[in-house]
């Protein structure tokens, strides 16, 4: 009997499409903490990216039987969540708020004063990305933060690698200034 | 470890739609329509269910008016006219001698009422729906027809001349399609039904040579005796 | 003025340059510029404990919705065959110039299909809808809901276009143009929905699927 690391995603969701419901879980498993790192990035804070996250693999599932090519179901999905996450921003963005305006750190786990200052840094970046377009704040936490290569960012989000170098040197720039004026 | 690789027969999970009780139509339009619908709505399925109707298609009816933004009263109005289509199929189906119409019997001859059809006309294709035709196909059938805009009387005569001839009951599954050919080569409606009827007696000594295929080329008027 | 990096140190937070390979006059700004990127927070998120468990609730709720009772995967979808009928008919709405929907396109299983497959047919779904920004396709099969059959612009020409996996069944259904126009399928066969529009009709069959 095969075990759960060797059954491939496309094995996965066509035995969810023929009724073995319960299969999907491996698929959760799989993929929340990639896809929540980039949710919080791209929303700022965990509790967001949880709720996104959780749509997301709710409404993958719903729509399960569209998506065409089963073994490609991380990218699929990843659309799926991308989607939900540009669409909060631009809620946000109605209500005339960003989530990073709550004062909450992303990942704060316990440090000595030592690291502080890196906290402090990560912080002010992190509020840096939030004045980021969403296509900005995505190129970057692509590449900076799951470390992806052009080609594959153009793949996923169907972007030339061209624009995209383009919305990253703008990010680059923005940042910089942002960055100084909270100093 | 095996456990998750069984298949988990997730098919029987949920309630039976026939088995649905009035409560749950609440919690089904929770959220899709306004309260006081979904009250309206409860009460109207209580009554269809204590007579025996089935109540999926009156759910469906809320859900579907509460999707669309109708205002509430036309929302209730609607499943109100549901509920007495299918009240109004099951006396015509029992007319025509069927004593326990199908739930899916029913909501075809609510379908044909709604797309048209007579109650008598309904009673009608009842009585020529014996087994092997489900009348729950044939109604269906037949209302789609009238949906299309055949006249009510050409499709049933359509329909009774199909069976009597013997054509199975996926045959006349195709009877739409072939009228939609006809009617994108120019027929009417009306034309394109007719057609289809001069045509059977010779279209059924030809035989069928292709059975899952497109019949695009065989229907309509042009079709040769 | 904002002050921009250098086009090279941007490259090089890029990757494609080092820091050797900048002229010394760019190398502390290039420093700079890794540090503000390594400043990036790159700790994995902690989902809460229950984070699973909660999908898995909904999941299951939505399996047991009735239209996804019957519903089954077939292999992957056959070449779809075209019979396009193309009705002439009004233009409706301003926004919309002429428009003309063309069939409903069904493809078949393969042949001899296993029992367990005969529950479902792929369904493809196409408006002809120039100028729409967005286009869905919603009715029984899915509550009625327009998130969740989103239609994708087949190329530019104006074409609208999604393939659904339907259960066996008759369903009705109406096109959302721009979230608020409903539209029924001219090509197909039209009822009263008993507010005031019109429904279009399709019927999967366990054969395979007919157009109805």
């Amino acid at each position: 009997m095969r075990s759960r690391d060797t059954v491939t995603d496309g094995e996965i969701v066509r035995a969810v499409l023929a009724g073995d419901v319960e299969l999907y879980a491996v698929l959760v498993e799989r993929y929340r903490e990639r896809f929540a790192r980039y949710a919080a990035r791209m929303l700022g804070s965990r509790d967001a990216a949880e709720d996104a996250l959780q749509d997301a693999l709710v409404r993958a599932f719903d729509r399960l039987a569209d998506c065409r090519e089963p073994d490609k179901f991380a990218g699929w999905l990843f659309l799926i969540l991308r989607n939900r996450c540009f669409a909060e921003r631009r809620r946000h963005q109605r209500e005339g708020r960003l989530p990073e305006d709550a004062a909450e750190a992303v990942a704060a786990p316990e440090r000595s004063d030592g690291a502080m200052e890196r906290r402090e840094q990560a912080r002010e970046l992190e509020l840096a990305l939030g004045q980021l377009t969403p296509e900005q704040r995505e190129a970057f936490v692509l590449k900076h933060v799951a470390g992806m290569p052009y080609e594959e960012m153009a793949q996923l989000t169907g972007a030339t690698v061209a624009s995209l170098k383009m919305r990253m040197h703008r990010a680059y720039d923005r940042l910089r200034e942002l960055m100084k004026e909270y100093r | 470890m095996k456990a998750i690789w069984l298949a988990i027969a997730i098919a029987a999970g949920g309630p039976p739609l026939h088995g649905l009780v009035a409560q749950d139509v609440a919690a089904r339009l929770d959220g899709r329509v306004p309260p006081n619908v979904a009250r309206a709505v409860q009460g109207i399925a209580q009554d269809a269910q204590a007579r025996g109707l089935p109540i999926e298609p009156l759910i469906q009816k809320a859900i579907e008016g509460g999707a669309k933004g109708v205002p509430a009263d036309r929302v209730i109005a609607a499943v109100q006219v549901l509920a007495a289509r299918l009240d109004q199929a099951r006396s015509a189906l029992r007319d025509a001698g069927i004593q326990q119409p199908t739930p899916e019997a029913l909501e075809s001859g609510a379908y044909g009422l709604s797309a048209g059809l007579s109650a008598g006309q309904v009673r009608d294709l009842g009585r020529v729906s014996r087994p092997p035709y489900d009348p729950a196909l044939t109604l269906r059938v037949a209302a789609t027809l009238a949906a299309l805009g055949v006249p009510p009387e050409r499709g049933l005569q359509l329909m009774e001349h199909m069976i009597k001839s013997g054509r199975g009951p996926n045959d006349l599954l195709d009877l739409p399609s072939e009228v939609q050919v006809g009617m994108a080569r120019g027929a009417t409606a009306a034309e394109a039904a007719e057609g289809l009827d001069a045509a059977r007696g010779g279209h059924e000594e030809q035989g069928k040579h292709d059975q899952h295929g497109e019949h695009g080329e065989e229907g309509g008027a042009t079709r040769k005796p | 003025m904002m002050e921009t990096f250098d086009l090279r140190v941007k490259q090089l937070l890029d990757g494609d340059l080092s820091l050797a390979d900048l002229p010394p006059e760019l190398r502390a700004e290039g420093e700079e510029a890794l540090r503000l990127i390594a400043a990036v927070d790159r700790t994995p998120v902690k989902l809460t404990p229950a984070f699973d468990a909660r999908v898995m609730a909904a999941v299951r709720q939505q399996a047991k919705s009735p239209a996804r009772r019957v519903w089954r995967w077939l292999a992957a979808p056959r070449e779809v065959e075209l019979r396009l009928r193309v009705r002439p008919w009004a233009v409706w709405g301003g926004a919309l110039a002429a428009a003309a929907a063309l069939a409903l396109l069904l493809s078949r299983p393969p042949a001899p299909a296993p029992s367990a497959f005969r529950n479902v047919a792929f369904v493809r779904f196409v408006l002809y809808a120039p100028g729409a920004s967005r286009v869905a396709v919603a009715g029984t099969f899915n509550q009625w809901d327009q998130t969740a059959a989103p239609l994708v612009p087949a190329g530019t020409n104006g074409v609208w276009t999604t393939t659904l996996a339907l259960p066996v069944g008759q369903h009705q259904y109406a096109f959302v143009v721009d979230g608020r126009r409903w539209i029924a399928d001219p090509a197909a066969p039209a009822v009263d929905d008993g507010f005031g529009r019109r429904n279009s009709v399709v019927a999967v069959t366990a054969r395979g699927g007919r157009i109805l």
